[in-house]
């Protein structure tokens, strides 16, 4: 049962303990069904969770709903994790596989390949000025602007605390295909923020 | 170091090394000492870290955590107290729900979804996904005038419903009293020394799923106390139950005289003139957090069907 006055304060996950460590007994918890340790488990990675999934469908109830529907697969799967991965990328992956599955009906606008495959010049061309004299606020702006693929990537780089090799376990792609669909992302961020500077 | 997306060749830092930079994770001392001397990992590190800055942005700008009331009937289990401070909105209500949602969506005929609570612009009846003629309101109950209900919808509009001898009632809440030797019994909960504390008891009829971490068992009520009870299964097995005051009790043959005054209730039927509801079920659900509402999904309009779905929404 539940006690509902067991406080779980937060210096007790923040001790000299490996994460890692924290959250696989967080889930071997989980699986025993601690709610305490499901809202701990929240308290760590929801808002993660939830900030990917936005910058993926670009809509809050959306991105609430698969949320909680990713929550919901842990709460069932938590005996399921094997450690191979960090529990960080487990639940993103599940995030992910959500999200693809309430998508999919939607024909989302996907990014091809050959537009992924595209490099950016070695040399600071146009493009990469636009990026250099460009404000914070309109880089937050052009990013939501960006293909999903894109968004996805970006977000998993520098928003989720995932190592690159744990983005491409995450996105099922060898990480040489990260660094090429980052760089990709990075070059329409620019030609994004290019046109509009064009049009100021 | 040395694999520049463009050029493999390049002396530059390799683009894995530009982005652990960015995001303060370690790199190697050779790598550190080409950025420290070298402008263009210097310019393209800083053009990474906008980026970066800009998703971190998105990030602060994602959903706060607006704050869940306190169920609104303390005779209710509250939300773990690791809950209600500061979660995410999702975070705070689906811990409350899990248990229930696991059950319902399991049987794949309930969708909780949260967010709109209060808004003007909701629907005050939603069609039932699986059968057209069926309607669903969600709201909070007004009043009961005999065998009407009267529920206040998330837009402010009352719904007046009716119900016949038909109509399935499930009330919940600190019902232990109710639990009497003979009584039949599901009981979830969690089991340690052949003993099962109980987290929810289902009154009347009987859940099968299997919810991983939950002991589930069904049986007959004996030796009722109130401290717990035995539930006494088909094979003559006992299993000791424990249940305290904040243990959810679902009761899914119940009156209308049940039903708490301000609890969140749910409706299904068949609509009627002038806005109202001929009811084929009414449940008010445990723990039913403010701003969560529930879709009903039935495989068809059989009875049978809707009865399965009604039960879903009950929590059972």
């Amino acid at each position: 049962m539940n006690d509902p006055h067991r406080d779980v304060g937060a210096t007790t996950f923040t001790t000299s303990r490996d994460p890692a460590d924290d959250d696989a007994e967080l889930l071997r918890r989980i699986g025993q069904g601690d709610e305490d340790a499901m809202a701990e488990f929240y308290r760590e990675h929801g808002r993660v969770v939830l900030t990917q999934v936005l910058l993926v469908t670009g809509e809050r109830v959306l991105a609430e709903e698969i949320v909680q529907d990713t929550m919901l697969a842990v709460w069932r799967g938590a005996g399921s994790f094997r450690g191979e991965s960090s529990v960080r990328s487990w639940v993103i992956s599940i995030a992910r596989r959500q999200t693809r599955d309430r998508l999919r009906g939607r024909r989302l606008r996907v990014v091809d390949g050959a537009f992924l495959a595209d490099q950016p010049g070695s040399g600071p061309g146009p493009e990469v000025m636009a990026l250099d004299r460009a404000e914070l606020a309109e880089v937050r702006v052009a990013i939501r602007e960006l293909a999903p693929a894109h968004r996805e990537v970006l977000g998993l780089a520098f928003g989720s605390g995932l190592s690159l090799p744990e983005v491409a376990g995450v996105l099922e792609i060898p990480v040489g295909t990260v660094k090429s669909r980052l760089a990709a992302a990075r070059t329409a961020l620019n030609r994004i923020l290019n046109e509009k500077g064009q049009n100021r | 170091m040395n694999a520049d997306s463009a050029d493999t060749r390049s002396p530059h830092l390799d683009l894995e090394d530009l982005i652990a930079e960015v995001t303060g994770q370690p790199i190697g001392g050779r790598a550190r000492e080409h950025l420290a001397s070298c402008a263009h990992c210097q310019l393209e590190a800083n053009r990474w870290n906008l980026v970066a800055d800009g998703v971190r942005g998105l990030a602060a700008d994602a959903p706060e955590a607006p704050q869940h009331a306190r169920p609104r009937d303390t005779r209710r289990r509250a939300l773990p107290r690791p809950v209600r401070h500061g979660l995410l909105a999702v975070g705070s209500a689906a811990a409350a729900l899990v248990l229930l949602v696991v059950i319902g969506s399991a049987a794949g005929v309930v969708d909780v979804h949260f967010g709109g609570g209060g808004g003007g612009t909701q629907t005050t009846l939603t069609a039932v996904t699986g059968c057209a003629q069926l309607e669903q309101a969600n709201g909070t109950l007004e009043r009961v005038n005999g065998n009407s209900v009267v529920i206040k919808a998330a837009s402010g509009q009352l719904v007046t419903v009716t119900t016949t001898a038909a109509t399935k009632i499930s009330a919940s809440g600190a019902l232990l009293s109710d639990i009497t030797d003979g009584t039949l019994v599901s009981v979830a909960g969690t089991s340690s020394d052949g003993m099962i504390a109980a987290d929810l008891i289902l009154v009347g009829d009987k859940t099968s799923l299997t919810i991983p971490g939950i002991t589930t068992v069904y049986g007959t009520v004996s030796d009722a106390s109130t401290a717990g009870f035995t539930v006494v299964t088909s094979t003559g097995t006992r299993v000791p139950v424990t249940a305290t005051g904040g243990t959810d009790v679902v009761v899914t043959r119940a009156s209308l005289a049940m039903l708490t005054p301000g609890g969140s209730t749910m409706v299904v039927g068949h609509a009627g003139p002038s806005g109202t509801l001929s009811a084929l079920g009414v449940v008010q659900p445990p723990d039913w957090p403010t701003g969560a509402h529930a879709g009903m999904h039935v495989g068809s309009c059989s009875r049978a069907s809707i009865d399965h779905g009604i039960l879903a929404l009950a929590g059972g």
